[in-house]
């Protein structure tokens, strides 16, 4: 389990952390969320003691986290960079032997993630050759390759094609299920809410919401409204409406006691209703919501 | 994990990746093939005073002029080879195409193809006269011991106050070769170092590292990794000399005597005076976020080597005087300093005590320092940041 309590940090009069703070039990994906400069790159980087909060602690499965634990972590940073000279194969055991593994271990792995990650073959030509998209997949391996029981990754989706996405997004669901514990940033919401069990929002250096995804939209006060009348957009005409342009049909966001009887007899007087849908907010509302923009 | 197990694979991959690369193996290759050649060379071109220098004898021919050239050649320490031709003509034809050095014609003129050597020329002035007197003397009637008594040189002794010992000479000229060869080293593997941390700030790969490891620890890596890049080329370099050296077929000196102190020593200064600039270098380095910006930031060490290598030259002309002397005591200067003047024999034993402390205790600051700054400015990309603002970030 990690547990970030309570981090501050300013950078002169930017103000990064100011009290954030979340958990993230062992085995489960947390999406980590927040607009840019919301302070998630900070709070990533104070778990590897890159940073130095000004307060709080960070702390895995109950203890302090010092260079012994954090060995058994691994972080992609936002901020890419490998060696562009090196041997892909060759850098990559190069970190797996700094956070700890043997000579043995370090080839094995990094030859079966080369292989997961559809690097097979890539490993003797230098960084520089591969590709954008698989420069991207050898700084993942360099994460994977230790064999972390903590994967911190910072945007791990930016600049994957959708198969790509769709293969790290399994990669990951299969390594929560083994047990390893994951906390990545992302910006692409839709593909936080399919990946993730749970989720924390950062804005302006406090976390703002976090937990588990499925408790946060069941506490949440508002609901998701979709009503299709003959084909066309039908908005309830009542207070405290909020229409969302979406994808499709128009949605609007509702408070979970709206009347659902009622607007469904004024939909229904209004035409053939096609679609009638009344269902929790998506991550997206609730991101929008807790950033409040 | 020991954090000592991390910095060796640090330096290990310092090492393995520049000592791999193409363009050090070629580089270091054509030197050694370069420093090989000059012993050679050297012998080739210093051979001539082994070579028999031939004197040409042309027209009408002295009696007993050849048996004195050759005894004059002997008092000369010149190795002659006479050679007789029939006309003047020929014998000019032999000196313009270099195959004769002088020619004796008629016993009475001696001819040179261009300027002629001194040497060469009394040599064969003192034949000839020796022969004339000998045949004059002779018809007077005098014996041959009488005329040995009037035409052998009476043997003068030769002393000089002061000895110049060839060995001496090419002591202080190896020490002094040495510092220079320091000079360049020091700077190369600094800014090695210095360029080192750029590259992996300005390729973003530093968080990677730092995530898995403190920054002392990569600072030490790539130091260590780096010196020992350097120490294996002066290695090489100076083994290359050495053998070179043995090629070069020098008189009278002891090659094994001059070189192997003299490499000795190197190594020992380098070793000190690397670890003391390599940790600036690194400071200054991570202050900047691209090559670009580099220059800049090396003026500093720069600024303090320079003065060694002036302070190194003044030493090999005048180790004896105030500048060097102190300046071989002070850190900064000592490792180019004290060589030179440890060379010409004039270092006092407590003087090289206070240079090798020194200098270890200077370059334990620099370790202290050079990595806090280092820890501040690692993360800091985008621009250059000063030390002073480095220095701070660190306790930040």
């Amino acid at each position: 389990m990690l547990e970030l309590i309570d981090l501050s940090k300013r950078f002169g009069d930017v103000v990064a952390l100011d009290g954030a703070g979340f958990v993230v039990e062992s085995g489960r994906i947390l999406g980590f969320l927040g607009p840019n400069g919301a302070g998630k790159t900070t709070a990533m980087r104070v778990v590897f003691g890159l940073v130095r909060p000004e307060t709080g602690t960070v702390s895995w499965n109950g203890g302090p986290v010092g260079p012994a634990e954090r060995l058994r972590f691994g972080y992609m940073p936002e901020e890419r960079g490998l060696y562009p000279k090196m041997k892909v194969h060759d850098q990559l055991v190069h970190f797996s032997r700094l956070s700890g593994l043997s000579k043995t271990e370090a080839n094995e792995s990094v030859d079966h993630w080369l292989d997961v990650l559809g690097l097979a073959g890539r490993g003797d030509g230098k960084l520089d050759d591969l590709s954008h998209g698989n420069q991207q997949r050898a700084q993942l391996a360099a994460a994977l390759a230790p064999n972390p029981e903590l994967l911190i990754l910072d945007e791990p989706f930016a600049g994957l094609d959708p198969i790509g996405v769709e293969s790290l997004a399994e990669t990951l669901r299969g390594l929560a299920s083994e047990g390893v514990t994951i906390v990545f940033s992302s910006h692409q919401l839709d593909l936080v809410e399919d990946v993730c069990q749970d989720v924390a929002i950062i804005n302006e250096g406090r976390v703002v919401l976090s937990g588990s995804l499925d408790d946060i939209k069941n506490r949440s006060k508002k609901r998701r409204l979709t009503i299709d009348v003959d084909g066309e957009p039908w908005i309830p005409d009542m207070p405290g409406v909020e229409v969302v342009d979406g994808p499709g049909p128009s949605h609007c966001i509702v408070d979970d006691d709206a009347p659902v009887a009622d607007l469904l007899a004024a939909a229904n007087t209004a035409g053939t209703v096609n679609r009638f849908v009344f269902e929790p907010p998506r991550l997206t509302d609730l991101f929008r919501a807790a950033v409040g923009s | 994990m020991n954090p000592w197990r991390q910095v060796a694979l640090l330096a290990k991959r310092e090492f393995l990746e520049r000592v791999r690369s193409k363009p050090f193996i070629i580089t270091m290759s054509l030197l050694v093939v370069a420093i090989l050649a000059i012993g050679p060379v050297i012998s080739m071109i210093s051979g001539g005073a082994d070579e028999v220098t031939k004197v040409g004898l042309a027209g009408e021919e002295l009696p007993g002029i050849e048996q004195e050239l050759y005894d004059q050649a002997i008092l000369f320490d010149i190795e002659i080879e006479v050679e007789r031709f029939p006309t003047r003509a020929e014998a000019e034809t032999a000196l313009t195409d270099g195959r004769v050095a002088v020619v004796l014609v008629d016993g009475t003129e001696i001819v040179f193809h261009t300027s002629g050597s001194s040497r060469l020329t009394a040599l064969v002035h003192n034949a000839v006269d020796t022969t004339l007197k000998t045949q004059a003397l002779t018809e007077l009637g005098l014996s041959e011991n009488e005329i040995a008594l009037v035409v052998e040189p009476v043997p003068v002794e030769v002393t000089t106050l002061e000895e110049q010992n060839a060995q001496d000479e090419v002591k202080r000229g190896a020490a002094f070769v040495g510092a220079i060869f320091l000079y360049i080293s020091i700077i190369m593997f600094g800014q090695f170092v210095a360029m080192g941390t750029v590259e992996e700030k300005q390729n973003r790969v530093v968080e990677v590292i730092l995530s898995r490891v403190r920054p002392w620890q990569v600072l030490v890596g790539k130091v260590v990794g780096i010196g020992l890049i350097g120490l294996l080329q002066l290695v090489v370099f100076s083994g290359a000399a050495y053998i070179s050296a043995q090629f070069a077929d020098l008189p009278d000196i002891d090659v094994a005597a001059i070189g192997l102190p003299v490499i000795a020593s190197l190594l020992f200064w380098f070793v000190l005076g690397y670890t003391f600039y390599a940790f600036l270098y690194a400071a200054v380095g991570s202050t900047v976020s691209r090559q670009e910006d580099l220059q800049g930031a090396l003026m500093i060490p720069i600024a303090l080597i320079l003065p060694g290598y002036l302070l190194a030259i003044f030493a090999a002309e005048d180790p004896d005087a105030l500048l060097p002397t102190v300046a071989s005591w002070l850190p900064p200067w000592a490792p180019f300093v004290m060589p030179v003047r440890i060379a010409a024999g004039v270092a006092q034993p407590w003087e090289i005590v206070v240079a090798v402390v020194g200098t270890v205790l200077g370059a334990i600051a620099l370790v202290w320092i050079g990595s806090r700054v280092y820890s501040g400015a690692l993360l800091r990309t985008g621009g250059k940041i000063s030390l002073r603002e480095a220095w701070k970030a660190a306790a930040e």
